[in-house]
């Protein structure tokens, strides 16, 4: 298989007489803009957006062995199908002659797009997700820059122990996708040692939204905490459920869903209270080595989309994987994949997001999570301490209440 | 374990499926028409809800009639236009037909209200009264209520207007109908659209209850499916049945000891396989 | 209540009336067919090493192959679902269950008990064929829309016992060994497609298949004129799930990848009938004829970027519009009996619509 390896020489950059402008770099990526995931895939799409216009507009390319490279970055919609994930990876590589991809939304389109990569021995950057049945196949390719699944809940653990009175009931309701299973997992082996006692623990198949039954069955065993590892619809469906049933814990804690701004926009106040662990907040303090810092991020996010909210984390998420590559290609003073393959396992930098490392099997566990809270209709981080911009209100107010 | 709560709460779920039943079985009962883009349907009807409440402020069930009205425009028009063309063909080219619809509906509102989230959350909607230990919330008790109303409009169109009469008669024989002059063309675009509007009023109540996304609407065409098949095709009666049956299910499949809510899906069809096999009609149908 | 399907008199009689012009047209199909089929197996092997280093142009690309696999792939698919949804007139909705099963027997038997892909394709012929026959009995007894949404049931319901089970990988699924070569799997689907349009070739011609198509017609007939419909139908059903199984199998090894969403994905269940509807049902190239058409069409209007809203509105539309002005499928018009032209699609409209 043929790469095309960015030719040097070509006219020089306008103003700068000393870098030339080499070919572009293409990348090719599938994601949902059609389907079920297509809000979760619009958001990394802007993530990736935002990165691209960074390196083509005020970087004026990536440097290459002191080439500049401008980056094509071709989309294609997978239609929330894992199979057309693959093929249209496929396609990006063999038509469109992509010399790099980044990875889909959700878990078993990463793992079909994962197979597309090694078997055409091109290295996958995806800042979504995945879980960790990727991460231990042994696959070369493929790098996550977000922390692995296990930690996710981890942090809000950690934290809970800290409050007082300490939530010590738990009840967890889990969808039973690979992605939320690894967190409930990882809930069940963490939650005791840290002197918390599960007292329910159910899982839902993926994508259900009549779970009044369920958050009954929660109710009846009066936890202290609710922790749900699933999906924005099924956060939704849960706290509306939680409300009409009168289930009062002193927490509440969803993996996806209250990070977006269509959670308090659906619920309203009925969102307040709710906190979620987060890949990535704009109150956390990371100093970049280079790209925005989180300000000027949070700037350009709502310079480019005309919004006036801040960047989730799918969308800091989708940011992150084109950086991780683009430093890669830059260590590696070459478009080569082996090298640049190679420059992934080696990489080691801070960003906004947080630091891009890759342990052996090509997850970032040098980034912490941390942890979010919606306080009257907006998002707060409230640990770990040091990232913290507001205290936490705990206990939740029962709903009668509010 | 709170087995009242849990019955309760299945019997009031059961009413949004009575909603999302009875459009898909006046279609499939009379025009032998399996809908692919009922889901669809039902998410306009949800959109229109959500629409009304955030920009006119409208309650979602104060607004039923306005989804009532609008969707059956729409279902009229979409029957008269585009389905009434093959309507004579083998059956499974309606599936065809509606799915090219399904397509065009759920992108079409992809296109105009983008992926986001989106739900109607009422300043009521965490009301509830006690009965005993079991919590029942009003909103999930009007939705029921709303749902049996409609099938008792329906059932009053169907048995005892003389539209109804003319539906009824296109669905048991449809030349002699013709030939007793009754207009096939317009019938059927009554009926679809009537299906429309049940659709319609299904789309209002999910609204309230759940996230609504252009997408979101697929789970609910196949458990039109399910809740028409278990109760018996055609009748008003059989398809309130079926769906008060199968939000039991759903909802007590979900404390099924042992397997558990992650089992839910296969028990609740489990279930409707067993009951076809026991009585290949469903529970109320008519004999075959 | 109508609920009967129509009679499909002009592929019965398939064999006995044919117009001079539609001999004809069949003689030029037949070498157009031969011709095609030679292509496809000999083309691809223009991108192997060997001819590349000798000059020859690689016609076709690893893109190229991943969609004629999938096309071969639905080929069977849609091929196996005829025979019990076309040919016996039980519209199967659930058939991808015999997808997923040959997938995940594949799957089990080589990365758990260590079996050659041989092997476990083998024991994706048959456990599907053994659900299927098992199952049938009770639900064969069903009609119409009942058998439909039953048998859609089992579908939905194995994907979900097969996702909470940690034996077959639970819902982190199972990853097979990489194979990297896609010529072999572009051979293996293609095989498993001339072999799944020879099957149907075979049953029409007999007695097995005329059985079926009496079946269609009017079931109690037909056992009143001594065809055993039970036996008949099981027979078809395991047939169908067989073939269906096979394509599944295949699927595995090649996706690498197996689990609920990949291996019981509704989606397949859909896409096959569509194209056996577009193509022509209980004919022998109908189901090629629409997998060919539907999936270039999926992958055609797949959109790029922003457009991809679009696009599929777009699909929609020509999918719709397709339905209305060709409802017999593409065969009717190669078969000789019908011309395209403005009378057919005049005289299909007024015996179509209403």
């Amino acid at each position: 298989m043929t790469i095309a390896v960015a030719a040097c020489g070509g006219g020089a950059t306008g103003g700068s007489g000393s870098t030339q402008t080499g070919s572009d770099i293409v990348i090719g990526e599938a994601l949902a803009a059609t389907g079920q995931d297509a809000k979760e895939g619009g958001l990394t799409k802007q993530g990736v957006q935002i990165w691209v216009d960074w390196v083509n507009n005020v970087q004026h390319g990536i440097t290459v062995n002191g080439v500049k490279h401008k980056v094509q970055v071709l989309f294609e919609d997978d239609g929330s199908k894992p199979d057309q994930s693959a093929t249209l990876d496929q396609k990006l590589l063999t038509e469109d002659k992509a010399q790099f991809l980044l990875g889909p939304y959700g878990s078993s389109a990463t793992a079909t797009a994962a197979v597309i990569a090694e078997k055409n021995q091109v290295p996958m950057v995806e800042g979504e997700g995945a879980s960790a049945a990727i991460f231990n196949k042994g696959y070369q390719w493929t790098f996550g820059t977000i922390s692995p699944a296990s930690l996710y809940l981890k942090g809000v653990l950690d934290m809970a122990d800290g409050l007082s009175p300490k939530p010590s009931k738990v009840a967890v309701l889990s969808a039973d996708d690979s992605f939320s299973l690894d967190v409930t997992r990882a809930v069940e082996q963490y939650a005791p040692t840290k002197g918390f006692q599960i007292v329910f623990d159910q899982k839902y198949p993926n994508g259900t939204t009549n779970l009044s039954g369920l958050v009954s069955q929660a109710k009846s065993t009066n936890p202290d905490m609710v922790l749900n590892s699933g999906h924005l619809a099924e956060a939704v469906a849960i706290n509306k459920a939680a409300k009409q049933l009168d289930l009062n814990a002193k927490l509440f804690a969803f993996t996806v869903g209250p990070s977006t701004p269509d959670f308090v926009s659906s619920l309203g106040n009925d969102a307040n209270y709710v906190i979620s662990p987060s890949q990535w907040t704009p109150a956390v303090k990371y100093k970049p080595q280079f790209f925005y810092s989180v300000q000027e991020y949070v700037a350009a996010y709502r310079r480019l989309f005309h919004a006036q909210d801040e960047p989730d984390y799918h969308v800091a998420g989708g940011t992150s994987a084109g950086l991780a590559l683009e430093r890669a290609i830059e260590n590696a003073g070459s478009t080569d994949p082996d090298k640049v393959r190679t420059a992934l396992t080696r990489l080691n930098v801070t960003t906004f997001f947080g630091t891009l490392a890759f342990n052996g099997q090509g997850q970032n566990d040098k980034k912490p999570m941390v942890v979010e809270q919606i306080q009257n209709g907006k998002h707060v981080t409230i640990y770990p301490l040091d990232v913290a911009n507001a205290k936490i209100q705990y206990p939740a107010a029962p709903w009668s209440q509010r | 374990m709170n087995w009242g709560e849990q019955i309760v709460l299945g019997l009031l779920l059961g009413g949004v499926y009575v909603a999302v039943g009875l459009g898909f079985s006046l279609v499939w009962g009379v025009l032998n028409i399996v809908n692919l883009a009922y889901g669809a349907m039902v998410m306009v009807g949800g959109y229109l809800t959500w629409l009304l409440f955030v920009h006119g402020g409208i309650d979602p069930f104060v607004g039923l009639p306005i989804d009532v009205v609008v969707l059956f425009g729409i279902g009229y028009a979409l029957q008269y236009v585009v389905i009434n063309r093959v309507v004579r063909a083998p059956f499974l080219y309606t599936f065809l037909i509606t799915f090219g619809l399904d397509l065009i509906i759920v992108n079409a509102l992809l296109l105009v209200f983008k992926p986001d989230f989106r739900s109607v959350t009422t300043w009521y909607s965490g009301a509830a009264f006690a009965v005993g230990p079991v919590l029942v919330p009003y909103i999930r008790l009007w939705s029921l209520l709303a749902a049996w109303a409609l099938a008792a409009v329906m059932w009053w169109i169907l048995n005892r207007t003389r539209t109804g009469d003319a539906i009824q008669a296109v669905g048991a024989d449809r030349d002699a109908a013709q030939l007793v002059g009754i207009s096939l063309r317009r019938t059927y675009a009554l009926t679809f659209g009537l299906g429309a509007a049940c659709a319609g009023v299904a789309g209002a109540l999910i609204a309230t209850f759940q996230a609504i996304t252009p997408t979101a609407g697929e789970p609910y065409t196949l458990q039109a499916f399910v809740v028409v098949i278990l109760g018996g095709l055609g009748r008003v009666s059989a398809t309130v049945v079926g769906g008060m049956m199968f939000g039991l299910v759903e909802v007590l499949a979900q404390s099924a000891p042992h397997l558990g809510a992650g089992y839910q899906n296969a028990i609740a069809f489990g279930v409707l396989v067993l009951v076809l096999l026991l009585r290949p009609q469903g529970l109320l149908g008519r004999t075959l | 209540m109508a609920v009967e399907t129509e009679p499909d008199e002009g592929h019965v009689a398939a064999v006995a009336v044919r117009t001079p012009a539609g001999a004809r047209r069949e003689r030029v199909l037949v070498v157009a067919l031969t011709v095609a089929l030679a292509a496809l197996v000999v083309v691809p092997l223009l991108s192997t090493d060997q001819a590349q280093s000798a000059g020859l142009p690689e016609v076709v690309d690893r893109y190229a192959f991943r969609v004629a696999t999938i096309v071969a792939m639905f080929v069977v698919i849609s091929a196996a679902w005829n025979l019990i949804g076309g040919l016996a007139g039980y519209p199967a909705f659930g058939n991808v269950v015999y997808f997923g099963i040959g997938a995940y027997a594949v799957a089990v038997l080589v990365t758990r008990y260590h079996w050659s892909f041989a092997g476990g394709l083998v024991g994706a012929v048959i456990v599907p064929a053994a659900f299927a026959g098992l199952i049938g009995i009770p639900l064969l007894r069903l009609r119409g829309h009942y058998f439909a949404v039953a048998s859609l049931g089992v579908a939905v319901a194995v994907g979900e016992v097969i996702n909470n089970l940690d034996y077959f990988g639970g819902a982190s699924g199972i990853f097979m060994p990489i194979v990297r070569s896609d010529l072999l799997f572009y051979y293996l689907m293609l095989g498993a497609a001339l072999l799944a349009v020879a099957i149907t070739w075979v049953v029409l011609r007999s007695r097995f298949g005329y059985g079926l198509i009496a079946i269609r017609e009017d079931e109690s007939a037909a056992a009143v004129m001594g065809v055993n419909t039970t036996l008949y139908k099981i027979a078809a059903y395991a047939l169908s799930a067989a073939l269906t199984g096979l394509a599944g199998g295949i699927y595995a090894q090649w996706n690498v990848f197996v689990n609920q969403d990949v291996a019981f994905n509704i989606d397949v269940s859909i896409d096959s009938i569509l194209m056996a509807l577009l193509g022509g049902i209980g004919t022998i190239w109908g189901p090629v004829l629409g997998a060919v058409v539907l999936e270039f069409l999926i992958q055609t209007f797949a959109g790029r970027g922003d457009l991809a809203v679009v696009t599929q509105i777009g699909l929609g539309l020509l999918l719709t519009v397709a339905v209305i002005f060709l409802p017999r499928g593409v065969v009717d018009f190669f078969g000789g009996r019908s011309s395209l032209g403005l009378t057919y699609v005049k005289r299909t409209l007024r015996e179509s619509g209403v």
